[in-house]
């Protein structure tokens, strides 16, 4: 008795069209479609190769502050463990101010990955922002 | 070894046990099958340890669930104390009993289910259509729980549709744990037969009610077994119901409940241990009943007792069972600050940190802390040898850990550690390889957090270089005092020591002091000159001051750290000797040689600025008597004296905010590194001090004085007299009382602030106290008075000091006695001293500031917290969205413009000022030989620059940013207007031959080159787009410090007069907690309408009484029984000319609408007849015997019935305004404009009342706001409401903090306050939840109906110990393999960009 009932629910339940969330299947499905051609982050060796079709890419051209210091903390770390340093050196003994050197200099090997909320990602090259000059910011010329 | 010859064909499997990251936490309820999979050893025995003190087998302290303290070794996996993770026992219960986490679930599941056949209450199609409700995808877990809830509250007792039996209504029992099911209708024959059976016994018990039976625990578990699983998920619960009840204990394993060995043979056992022994205790007892047959006692004694174990402060214990001491059970444990959510998950404690007394030192640059010797040799840093440090560790390792620049610790790559104690340390430095960590002390230039608690905002906590010095104090420049709000009468600040590279590197970058320099609360700079440095740079700014130059170069030598270059200025006065103004050290300091390319260009206007007289004769600006002017052009100090508005904090237009904006940080902090050297030997050679001739008034002084005050005294008696004789006139809303209070208080104030004015005016030029307030380093014009002249009235609670006595305040005056002395007005000096009550008074005064400070630091913390709580994970993604933690959408761009608000530099949050910048590039931008540009070119050189329809790709911004050119365009003409009006007038005034003269100087006045133009346009564009807010800001966070600090800023209770006395409005604190919890009763509701003809005063006193709530009482001219033989009636008799007076539209048939409308005089008992326009007839229809009761109480019912008005106010006011308006002819003028205030509440009616203007009529009350308009206005309405608190109490905060405020408030489409309810409804984790209130409650809840936590939130991230996805966690950097081009040659080429 109790059965037949339940299975008439559960019957019921299948031949109504679940509401309208049928634009949500799509927006998964394209969803699914952009994580598909990329893999995961961590296996990003691989990845420059196989990169696909590049989007125009939509965030902003500079370099947030937050960019700009994992960056050079990334990169501190990589020279105070001995990597090949990528600029001429006068002098300069603290991994920081090295790293800050290549960063002006533009000679940090590393791609930004910015990370946009429905999952998707864009890469940027250290060399293609625009990082804020404050070594040197003046008004007007003269 | 031997093994290696074995040749694998395949890859052996070999499981990753790699790093992993936790994904997400699923909460669930643990059966008693699970519990016995997991358990290695079952208790049954209530004992710890035996004779030889050895833990016994089955016992609590069972070998097999973890060695019981270091001596032991773990029977189950063998390992010691400290690597025994500890293994579960598990203990059966003779009986099974509820679990008290699930009480209120329990008794939900139980309200609705069939107590009979387990199913659920509800009819079979409302079950099938709520399960399918249930199960719909879009549904979140949120909104299950609601959805539950309704379902719960659906299903009704009575008759069960599948079985027939009839339900009666369950409860929770009182005084125990367990639940009364009310069986009273139940039909069927037990309820006879268990009565009968009671009345045939022999001792039947009469208080025993039958029919409310007691559900046990075993029913109820029976119940829950035969549950359907379809019902269970009806009712929100994820697992299986019988989950809910306890069968089996999980005994925990000891390492969470560690036994502590005491000398001889006793030990301390854990309050959880404890608790466990006699719940076996109890359980044997309970045991033997079973077998016995006995009455069960023992399973009430069970049940309390596993109650207690899980949550010590369970409800419903009976007396007997609770315990003498308290024993914390688990709930205890977790819950509260100390807890294990709060004080060990959220907030841990830290190594590598120091704390001791702070004191001042100037010498130190701004960015710098000095830190004692002794602090630098125990903190270290954890240093890897590379080729560039190698000698520099060696030496640290040779010194050891007690000679300073030593090491403690060598850490070798293959995970070996050597202290560096003993004698071997020169052999290890010269071992000492790359790869090695040195954890060498602390030494020069080393990045070191350090902070001050309270920690309200970002910049309580920021970043300095260490550098260590001699002495015992952590040491700082006096600039940074401002950020941590700290000073040197014996504060202590904390040093904490970042350990990897990557830290050191964001702290630098992101915390670091000169990118804090202003505050992200409305871009004022925070960190400036403060104090002394003030005081000297007045001082050498005077206009008398001249140097020669030995005294100049002096100066100029003490500015800087002696290596730095110095251009010597041309003096000032060549002629008889050479003379350098003071003035001119300021050129020198901001700009010491000519390679240094800064050029400041500023005008403010000090404190002590003197407005022009009059408009006829204008003096200059420049010009001000007081050399109040300051002005900068391309860095010299053309004029003024410099203070603290060009110096000090709070301000963006000041020298340093400027140096920041148009230069950059190291600018300012240089300059302030500079101003304080200088001015901390410039003063110690000059000399600055304070003493009692400071404050010691004259002759002159005296008598003005006293004059003043004589004259105040009679003027006070003179209105306490007429108060007497009661002919004081009224001010409008006050009785007699409080009229004269204001007269009085009023009086008072201004015999102080008179007395004040005199003595600021007697006193010399060279008066410290004078020079100090003058300059603002320290105290006000009040201050001084009040040591000099007179120090004023003393309120307490707003008042004058209240009757502590009767009558009277002390016993040293008259009764009833109103004259200023009896109330606290205290006419001495703190020179000439207090008589005794008024020293009585003051300390009276100085109580309640006491208290007042003591109540709302408590107050404001935990607002602080609850915001901090509900806007934490808010922050900006890369799509320029605004989301929380879970990717819900809360603004879809920030602030609706998308900029930063630290950097705001002008008014009200504008990103530029514009003026500033003009300035700043005309005098940068040399016009030189260059044409001055006409009308025609400057319009199309906008327009070529500032294209209208430009396109461009940055998605949403652009809107934004077009507002900004628009605004730009605007200035610029307006700009151009105003030069090109000079440059006509100067044209008119000139004749002849000067007229070429005049026309240039006039067209370097108003005109603009084309450099020059071009140069503004492109700079405030390109700064514009700098200005963006960046994607990865902790938003939410910046936003809850800018609006928590200032609320610990804020008086606690602050009342204020809005235009019409009496009529206050809540501010301060208490008002913007009503606001941020949304509270639905606030204490002073106010409803401001326009008026649709606001030029009139009858006509909005006509609204008014519309308004305005009018009973019947006011209205009618009698209200009379009138008794006859026959029947007795009340007649109303309305006083026309009152109703005309007042232009309601009242008559008698109104009057019957009103009464028949209102309930609580029961209209249908009455029959009401008009008899004329003016006189109705009430007939109460009661039979004869109560008629006279009736008529009398409808005598007294009936002048209270509202004829007229909104119930909901309490009154309505007329108020009368300004407004500026611009006649035909385009002059401004000024009018009169009416409104309406209305106190109390009614949006909606108000609104709606003819005459009014809807459309711009407002309310502060949010949540009616919410009810009337809906939710966009609810959002405007809390914006503005706090906007009104803040300006009042002088606080500016960026609106945009506010806004996003306001929209984690609405976003959710209902008003939800910053509490715990409101923040459970923001879409929060549990984790999240649980450490912010009711730990226990969210936990329960979660694990009852199944919720994951993936983990995103700040909270949980913290918990977790996981990087957040904010700031710098919200990108990833991937290292690109491309083969590096090294090139070692000589000569690299540096590709340019």
């Amino acid at each position: 008795m109790a059965d037949d009932d339940y299975n008439d629910i559960d019957m019921g339940y299948e031949e109504e069209p679940p509401e309208p969330e049928i634009e949500e299947g799509v927006e998964e499905d394209v969803d699914n479609a952009n994580n598909e051609d990329v893999p995961d982050p961590l296996d990003g060796e691989e990845k420059e190769e196989q990169e696909p079709v590049e989007r125009p890419r939509k965030t902003s051209k500079y370099m947030t502050k937050y960019e700009r210091a994992r960056i050079l903390g990334t990169r501190a770390l990589q020279i105070s463990m001995n990597a090949p340093v990528m600029v001429e050196l006068e002098g300069e003994t603290d991994p920081l101010e090295i790293a800050m050197k290549e960063l002006r200099e533009r000679k940090i090997p590393f791609t930004i990955r910015r990370y946009l909320p429905d999952g998707s990602y864009e890469d940027w090259g250290v060399d293609e922002l625009i990082v804020e000059d404050s070594w040197k910011r003046q008004v007007g010329g003269d | 070894m031997k093994a290696a010859s074995h040749v694998f064909t395949k890859e052996p499997y070999v499981e990753d046990v790699g790093p992993r990251r936790i994904k997400s936490i699923r909460f669930s309820t643990f059966s008693a099958s699970e519990v016995g999979k997991i358990a290695e050893v079952q208790v049954y025995r209530g004992v710890y340890y035996d004779q030889k003190r050895m833990p016994l087998e089955g016992g609590l302290l069972d070998p097999r669930m973890g060695p019981a303290n270091k001596s032991f070794r773990c029977n189950t996996c063998y390992g010691d104390f400290k690597d025994c993770p500890g293994h579960f026992g598990y203990l059966t219960l003779a009986l099974p009993v509820y679990n008290v986490g699930f009480l209120a679930k329990i008794l939900e599941i139980l309200k609705s289910i069939c107590k009979s056949c387990s199913r659920i209450l509800l009819e079979e199609e409302s079950r099938r259509s709520e399960l399918e409700k249930i199960r719909h995808p879009k549904r979140d877990a949120l909104n299950k729980a609601e959805l539950a809830k309704k379902i719960v509250n659906k299903c009704k007792p009575g008759k069960c549709a599948r079985c027939g039996y009839i339900n009666g209504t369950v409860k929770k029992a009182v005084g125990a744990i367990s639940y009364i099911h009310d069986r009273s209708k139940t039909s069927d024959r037990s309820l006879e037969e268990c009565k009968s059976a009671i009345s045939h016994a022999k001792e039947s018990k009469g208080f025993l009610s039958v029919a409310s039976n007691i559900l046990n625990p075993r029913d109820v578990l029976s119940l829950f077994e035969r549950m359907s699983d379809e019902d269970c998920e009806l009712l929100n619960v994820a697992d299986r119901p019988e989950k809910f009840m306890i069968t089996t204990i999980a005994v925990p394993p000891i390492a969470i409940r560690p036994s502590v060995m005491m000398e001889e043979s006793r030990s301390n056992e854990n309050d959880i241990t404890e608790r466990l022994k006699r719940i076996i205790q109890v359980n044997a007892s309970l045991q033997q009943e079973l077998q016995e047959i006995k009455n069960l006692a023992a399973w009430d004694h069970l049940q309390a007792e596993v109650g207690l174990y899980i949550n010590s402060d369970v409800r419903g214990v009976p007396y007997p069972f609770q315990a003498a001491k308290p024993l914390a059970g688990f709930i205890q444990r977790l819950k509260g600050k100390q807890g294990r959510f709060r004080g060990n998950l959220s907030g841990k404690r830290v190594e590598y940190t120091g704390r001791t007394v702070i004191s001042p030192d100037p010498n130190l640059k701004i960015t710098e802390v000095a830190i004692p010797i002794q602090m630098a040799r125990i903190l270290t840093y954890p240093e890897r040898v590379n080729q560039y440090n190698i000698e520099k560790l060696r030496q640290c390792v040779r010194n050891g850990p007690y000679k300073y620049p030593g090491a403690r610790m060598i850490r070798y790559p293959d995970g070996e550690m050597r202290l560096l104690m003993a004698n071997f340390r020169k052999r290890l430095a010269d071992e000492l390889g790359f790869g090695a960590i040195v954890e060498r002390h602390l030494e020069d230039g080393d990045v070191v957090l350090f902070n001050r608690q309270p920690s309200l905002h970002r910049m309580s906590i920021m970043c300095h270089r260490a550098r260590v010095m001699p002495w015992k104090t952590l040491r700082f420049n006096e600039s940074v005092c401002n950020p941590y709000n700290a000073d040197f009468d014996g504060d202590e600040m904390n040093l904490h020591v970042p350990q990897t590279e990557e830290a050191r590197a964001e702290a630098l970058m992101l915390m670091g002091v000169q990118n804090n320099l202003c505050t992200p609360k409305n871009g004022e700079i925070l960190v400036a000159s403060t104090q002394d440095f003030l005081t000297s740079s007045f001082l050498i700014t005077r206009k008398d001051i001249f140097y020669d130059r030995a005294a100049f170069s002096l100066i100029c030598s003490y500015l800087g750290d002696s290596m730095d270059l110095i251009d010597l200025p041309t003096p000032a006065i060549i002629k008889p000797i050479e003379l350098w103004t003071g003035k001119q050290i300021f050129s020198v300091l901001l700009r010491p040689n000519a390679r240094m390319r800064v050029f400041v260009n500023l005008t403010v206007k000090e404190k002590n600025y003197s407005k022009p007289k009059s408009a006829s004769e204008r003096e200059l600006e420049t010009m001000c008597p007081n050399d109040g002017f300051v002005y900068f052009r391309n860095s010299e100090l053309i004029s003024g004296q410099l203070g603290k508005a060009t110096l000090g904090n709070g301000n963006k237009d000041g020298l340093y905010s400027v140096l920041l904006r148009d230069y950059n940080a190291h600018a300012a902090a240089a300059c302030m590194n500079r101003l304080a050297k200088l001015s901390a030997r410039w003063i110690g050679n000059h000399g600055f001090s304070i003493g009692i001739d400071d404050v010691q008034p004259d002759n002159d002084l005296n008598e003005r004085k006293r004059e003043t005050i004589l004259n105040g005294y009679s003027s006070c008696d003179e209105k306490i007299e007429l108060y007497n004789k009661g002919k004081l006139q009224l001010q409008p809303g006050c009785d007699a009382a409080q009229t004269l209070e204001a007269v009085i208080t009023d009086i008072l104030n201004q015999i102080r602030n008179e007395t004040g004015q005199v003595c600021m005016k007697k006193l010399h030029w060279r008066n410290s106290p004078l020079i100090m307030s003058q300059c603002g380093s320290k105290g006000s014009p009040i201050n001084i008075s009040q040591m000099i002249a007179c120090v004023g009235q003393q309120s307490v609670g707003g008042r004058r000091a209240p009757n502590g006595f009767i009558d009277r305040s002390l016993p040293h005056f008259p009764r009833k006695s109103k004259t200023p002395a009896a109330k606290g007005f205290v006419a001495n000096s703190f020179y000439s001293g207090l008589t005794a009550t008024e020293f009585f008074f003051h300390t009276m005064g100085g109580r309640e500031g006491l208290v007042d400070t003591a109540v709302k630091t408590a107050e404001t913390g935990y607002m602080s917290r609850r915001l901090m709580k509900a806007l934490e994970d808010l922050s900006i993604h890369y799509d320029n969205t605004v989301r929380n933690a879970s990717g819900c959408i809360v603004q879809f761009l920030y602030g609706d413009d998308c900029m930063d608000p630290a950097q705001m530099e002008g008014k009200s949050g504008f990103p530029l000022n514009f003026n500033r910048l003009l300035m700043k590039v005309k005098a940068t931008c040399r016009s030189g030989e260059h044409k001055y540009l006409s009308a025609a070119e400057i319009t199309s050189l906008i327009e070529q620059k500032l294209p209208e329809n430009e396109s461009t790709s940055d998605g949403g911004l652009s809107d934004a940013s077009k507002a900004f050119k628009k605004s730009l365009k605007a200035f610029l003409l307006e700009e151009h207007e105003k030069g090109s009006k000079i440059i006509f007038d100067f044209g008119e005034d000139a004749t002849g031959e000067s007229c070429e003269t005049v026309n240039r100087v006039a067209q370097k006045i108003g005109g603009i080159t084309e450099e020059q133009l071009r140069a503004f346009i492109d700079t405030c564009i390109s700064r514009y787009h700098f200005k963006r807010i960046e994607a990865g800001s902790a938003i939410g966070a910046i936003g809850a410090h800018s609006i928590g600090e200032p609320g610990t800023q804020m008086t606690l209770k602050t009342f204020h007069f809005a235009g019409v006395a009496s009529m206050n409005v809540t501010l301060g604190v208490p008002r913007i907690k009503e606001i941020i919890n949304g509270t639905k009763k606030i204490l002073t509701p106010i409803i401001t309408a326009e008026l649709d003809r606001d030029d009139n005063v009858n006509i909005a006193r006509m609204v008014k009484a519309r308004i305005d709530k009018t009973i019947l009482g006011q209205i009618a001219k009698s209200i009379k029984i009138v008794m006859t033989s026959r029947l007795g009636s009340i007649v109303i008799t309305l006083d026309m000319n009152r109703i005309e007076e007042s232009q309601l539209s009242i008559d008698a048939n109104t009057v019957r609408e009103s009464i028949m409308q209102t309930t609580k005089i029961k209209p249908k008992q009455l029959q009401i007849n008009v008899l004329d326009v003016t006189k109705l007839e009430v007939v109460p229809l009661v039979d004869r015997g109560k008629l006279h009761f009736e008529l009398h109480s409808l005598k007294n019912m009936l002048p209270n019935v509202i004829v007229k008005g909104v119930k909901t106010v309490e009154r309505a006011v007329v108020n009368k305004g300004k407004e500026k308006y611009k006649d035909n002819e385009g002059k401004a003028k000024e009018r009169e404009k009416y409104s309406l205030v209305v106190e109390g509440t009614g949006l909606q009616e108000v609104m709606g009342t003819d005459g009014i203007d809807g459309r711009k009529s407002k309310s502060n009350h949010v949540i009616e706001v919410q009810q009337t308009l809906g939710i966009e206005a609810a959002r405007r309405c809390i914006i503005e409401e706090i906007q009104f608190i803040m300006s009042n109490h002088g606080m500016s905060i960026d609106i945009r903090h506010m806004m996003l405020l306001a929209d984690v408030m609405t976003f959710r489409g209902e008003v939800l306050g910053i509490t715990r309810f409101g923040i459970q409804k923001m879409d929060k984790s549990v984790l999240m939840l649980a450490s912010f209130e009711k730990t226990s409650d969210h936990l329960f809840n979660a694990s009852a109906s199944g919720k994951a936590d993936k983990i995103e939130g700040v909270s949980e991230c913290i918990i977790m110990g996981v990087p957040m996805q904010l700031g710098t966690g919200i990108l990833k950097v991937i290292q690109r393999d491309e083969k590096p081009e090294l090139t070692y040659a000589s000569d690299p080429i540096i590709s340019s960009c």
